[in-house]
């Protein structure tokens, strides 16, 4: 859903990686004094940060550039790219016309955003009251175990984020753990490894 | 109305702490100023109001004046309200020592994280609303909750020249953590990596 | 879809739908909210699908997928009609015997049938116990339509109460109306919605909001969001007839992000009512206008408390705000705002088809219609159930709810979510209503309906909502923010066998501060929890805190854990799934638990055969001496004792 602008350049961008000519990379990476290969790395990065940028653009149009849509595009921004960057927040802002500083209170209010990169996959396990009483602190026990993370914290290689939720509404299944947004009831440690060893 | 047994006459529209003060009367505040919208952070300014017979506790400096209304500033549970509020703050802020003397509390039985700081809200809002800068906000919620500066509005300059946020702090936490110049360890990025590190 | 232009184009549409379906048909019907989902609802859909084709029966059997049934611990919940067979807890592999023993043997598949207490097995849907004795008024249409399809919506009478009130009232009417029905808040506080609707109506200004709070913050509530995924559209014609009332032409849905199922279903139905002239400009030919945003929350408890909503509606991080003028004159950006709750919202057209007389038919004194609750925990029976208002809580737990389950004892009922109390036994004959239970030190809230068995500690209940309560305080208020920081501090160490004389009467002191000075409903409804179990189960604290005891062995460092030695038959089901490795034993020797190594994760307790139940749970008094390594048990492995 990029803007058309975005769009263009991003075409021009990738048309460039793609069609470089070996010869053409070989010359220029000869006459910077970089590596072809981290030449042609550049390049694929310029494309993500040309993409992702038109990816915001595209999200704050979206919404009109509404000040009281903040909120909204902030919690539409950390699903794509699953954190809030700080440039990305200097450039909503100045877009909406509010202070960085509301931008700053939000993310750090609210549990849906992260200002660091999370994981690829996400571990959330309810801590909700009728869960509770069904065991999902042993639950949070055995998965804190598998997936080798703290509650609150992303793993080391960047593979899994494990996070608590305060009631996801499925009471009656209790105790509940999703895992990429799959819902699971009362899974027995076996169970548990095998959702956990899915995940590449 | 009355507040402690004087009769006061006020403005409709004034709150009950403007209409205290007009007429001499104290009413203790902490997170209050002239300046700003009030806050309603701190909860010092509660009184105990009553009218046809039923009494209520509210914050004195977000609540209008009314007419007939009977205001005590320094009713039983007032006091025990400030004493304890007190105790709260001492235990994030030490350096309260001697304010709460004179409201009877010699010490505290809590013990919190010590910030020096009572997130008044008093900086955050005085740069907002009088200043324009945004310079200071609060980040994270509930007991993690803190003040800071916002990195990219500090590198720009601006708070060297200007300051005011020293003279509004209560406990003088701006001052000293900030040193005039260097706003180490008082940052948002700062303070994020201290809760990351939790 | 062409857009309705009048209520006799309504009408005809809806002839149009309803002529085009034979009741006589038979249609498989299978749940799909949320909690079925998540036991595999989707991939049912699928076999069952499939099955259909295999057998050629396409043309012969519908498949339709529905809003959430509300037993939701029996899912998935499949319905067949026009018998109305329900089927509990399908897997797509039974979609095969369930195909050809309806449609070809026209028999019934017994193992998936509802089982009461004496075995007997119950075929119909309506004769479950569970449902007999429910009155399913607001949430009954759920089991019959698609929510992602207006059309079913249409075809159970939607959108008459709309184009009635819209064309055959004026506003006042449609007020006068929800006034004498004396409808009252379902969201917790229970303030009538009639005089609400009027203040924002009589506030000064001409634009006014009308706003949905789908929040529902409580945990172990979930009414909300089955009602909301379930079907969308009664919340939605609730609140078009609402603002029309009140004068408002632009209403939000504050929804949580946690139910990304109802914000989806929701949007597509604004869409499909956008289609049909529902929603929009001269709606239905009646010249009032009227459209709707969604605004999803972001992972704030605090958020769904209406003056911190209405912040997060304008863009800014969602606080309690310290003002004591209603929100109802002066809400979002100021202007009158009426805020209800998406329960409050759904029995609005009923009102007005049916009539106020109608429904002050049905409840108490004080509290009409109907009320949804989410009844779970230790019952047998765990879902959502719509009862009217007085039905007291031993009905609701025992005759609805079906006792307690694995035949332990009831010990308390939390209601009113982490504002609430907990009730105990001699309390059960209370009539639940908006003011009965308030007087006894707990409320009715939202709907949240927790039982707990002896197995429960309440101190760590108490220690629980107390955590949950300083998790989610906003902290811009001294008396919540570090009142409940200190009395967590006072409860945690009472868990952890570290209680001192005088904690009790801290705690008391704590709380009066807490209830009395803090900003917001979270503040001053924070020591219930505490406040209730305290006068309700006093002994467990003393317990705690003067013999280091918990009664119920659920407190960790209270307890510790014990392999009888007479009962033990070495087994080795234990030993090889302790996660500790803390367990010594071998064949037909005793098995020996390691107090150093054990973390008391309750795996050992939960695991021991019943037959041989060796595992004592020790708590307050020392633990006996482990026997001598290599004593041989009593009970040797094939032989009977």
């Amino acid at each position: 859903m990029a803007t058309a602008k975005a769009r263009t350049t991003s075409a021009e961008v990738q048309g460039l990686s793609g069609q470089l000519p070996e010869a053409v990379l070989s010359r220029v990476s000869d006459k910077l004094g970089i590596p072809a290969g981290r030449l042609s790395r550049m390049v694929e990065v310029l494309e993500q940060v040309v993409q992702e940028k038109g990816d915001t653009d595209s999200i704050v149009e979206k919404y009109k550039a509404d000040k009281s849509a903040l909120i909204q595009i902030l919690l539409e921004i950390q699903r794509e790219r699953r954190w809030l960057p700080k440039e990305v927040l200097t450039s909503v802002c100045e877009k909406l016309g509010v202070p960085l500083s509301r931008a700053y209170r939000i993310a750090t209010f609210y549990k849906a955003f992260s200002l660091v990169p999370q994981g690829r996959h996400l571990v959330t396990v309810c801590m909700g009251t009728a869960c509770h009483i069904r065991g999902s602190p042993r639950l949070l026990d055995k998965v804190v175990k598998v997936v080798n993370v703290n509650p609150g914290e992303t793993s080391a290689d960047q593979k899994f984020t494990l996070e608590t939720v305060n009631c996801l509404g499925c009471c009656a299944l209790g105790p509940v753990i999703v895992v990429d947004g799959e819902y699971h009831s009362n899974p027995s440690s076996n169970e548990l490894e095998g959702l956990v060893a899915a995940c590449d | 109305m009355t507040i402690d047994g004087k009769e006061v006459e006020a403005e409709e529209g004034k709150t009950i702490l403007e209409a205290a003060r007009s007429a001499g009367i104290h009413i203790p505040t902490f997170c209050y100023h002239e300046k700003l919208t009030p806050y309603g952070a701190c909860r010092f300014c509660t009184v105990e109001i009553s009218k046809k017979g039923k009494s209520r506790l509210v914050t004195s400096c977000v609540y209008n004046v009314e007419d007939g209304l009977v205001v005590q500033t320094n009713s039983p549970k007032v006091i025990k309200i400030r004493k304890m509020l007190l105790e709260f703050m001492l235990a994030s802020a030490p350096v309260l020592a001697e304010v709460a003397k004179q409201y009877g509390v010699e010490k505290s039985r809590f013990k919190s994280e010590v910030t020096q700081c009572i997130l008044c809200g008093l900086c955050a809002r005085y740069c907002a609303e009088v200043k324009g800068a945004n310079a200071i906000t609060f980040v994270g919620r509930g007991v993690k909750r803190r003040v800071a500066f916002v990195d990219e509005v500090v590198s720009s300059g601006v708070c060297m020249d200007c300051r005011q946020c020293f003279g509004v702090c209560p406990t003088g936490k701006i001052p000293r953590e900030t040193d005039g110049a260097s706003f180490e360890g008082i940052t948002v990025q700062d303070v994020l990596s201290r809760m990351n590190r939790k | 879809m062409a857009k309705l232009r009048s209520p006799a184009d309504l009408e005809k549409k809806r002839e149009q739908i309803v002529s085009k379906r034979d009741p006589s048909k038979p249609c498989i019907t299978i749940c799909s909210g949320t909690g079925c989902h998540a036991l595999g609802s989707d991939k049912l859909h699928e076999a069952i699908v499939t099955e259909i084709s295999k057998n050629g029966l396409r043309r012969k059997v519908d498949v339709r997928r529905t809003g959430c049934h509300g037993f939701c611990e029996r899912g998935p919940v499949v319905v067949i009609f026009p018998d109305e067979t329900c089927y509990l807890g399908m897997k797509p592999a039974d979609a095969s015997e369930v195909i050809s023993k309806t449609f070809v043997e026209k028999q019934l598949v017994e193992r998936l049938l509802y089982k009461d207490g004496s075995g007997a097995s119950v075929a119909l849907e309506g004769e479950i116990p569970f449902y007999k004795h429910q009155t399913r008024t607001v949430f009954g249409n759920n089991r019959l339509i698609d929510p992602k399809s207006i059309d079913d919506y249409l075809a159970v009478g939607g959108y008459s109460a709309l184009a009635k009130a819209l064309l055959q009232m004026s506003p006042e009417q449609v007020l006068e109306q929800v006034k004498r029905a004396n409808l009252r808040g379902r969201g917790g506080g229970g303030f009538p919605a009639g005089v609400k609707w009027e203040t924002t109506r009589n506030a000064p200004g001409d634009t006014k909001y009308v706003i949905v709070n789908a929040d529902e913050g409580d945990p172990g509530a979930f009414m909300d969001r089955s009602l909301l995924e379930g079907n969308p559209h009664v919340v939605l014609e609730g609140l078009i007839i609402g603002a029309y009332a009140i004068g408002s032409h632009e209403g939000f849905v504050y929804v949580r992000q946690e139910y990304p199922l109802a914000v989806s279903n929701l949007t597509a139905a604004l869409g499909q009512a956008r289609d049909y002239g529902l929603l929009g400009k001269n709606i239905l030919g009646s010249g009032f206008d009227f459209d709707v945003t969604i605004h999803r929350g972001a992972g704030a408890f605090v958020s769904g408390e209406s003056s911190a909503l209405m912040t997060a509606i304008e863009g800014m991080v969602g606080e309690p705000r310290p003002k004591y003028v209603r929100t109802a004159v002066s809400g979002i950006w100021e202007r009158p705002s009426n805020l209800n709750n998406v329960e409050t919202w759904a029995n609005v057209p009923l009102i007005i088809n049916r009539g106020a007389d109608w429904f002050t038919g049905v409840g108490t004194a004080g509290s009409k219609g109907t009320k949804i609750f989410a009844l779970v925990g230790k019952v047998n029976n765990t879902g959502l159930v719509e009862v009217p208002m007085g039905m007291s809580l031993r009905d609701i737990i025992y005759k609805i709810g079906g006792g307690i389950r694995s035949g332990r004892r009831f010990k308390a009922v939390q209601t009113g979510g982490p504002s609430g109390g907990c009730l105990p036994e001699s309390l059960l004959d209370l009539h639940v209503d908006f003011d009965e239970l308030t007087g006894a030190g707990s409320m009715m809230g939202s709907g949240g309906m927790i039982v707990m068995d002896e197995d429960t500690c309440m101190v760590d209940i108490a220690r629980y909502f107390t955590n949950f309560l300083a998790d989610e305080s906003c902290g811009k208020c001294i008396p919540c923010r570090a009142g409940i920081e200190q009395m967590l501090e006072v409860l945690e160490r009472i868990c952890a066998g570290k209680g001192e004389k005088g904690d009790i009467d801290l705690l008391e002191e704590i709380s009066d501060v807490v209830r009395d000075a803090s900003l917001c409903a979270l503040g001053q409804t924070a020591p219930n929890p505490v406040m209730s179990t305290i006068r309700y189960f006093r002994d467990e604290y003393v317990a705690h805190i003067e013999q280091k005891r918990c009664p119920a062995r659920v407190c960790k460092a209270l307890v510790s854990y014990f392999i009888d030695p007479v009962k033990c038959s070495a087994c080795g089901i234990c030993l090889r799934n302790c996660p500790a490795d803390a367990i010594s034993g071998g064949k037909n020797l005793v098995h020996i638990i390691d107090q150093q190594k054990c973390i008391k994760c309750n795996t050992c307790f939960e695991i021991c055969p019943t037959r041989f139940s060796a595992v004592l749970r020790i708590s307050g008094e020392p633990v006996p001496a482990a026997p001598p390594l290599g004593t041989e048990v009593a009970r040797k492995k094939g032989k009977q004792e």
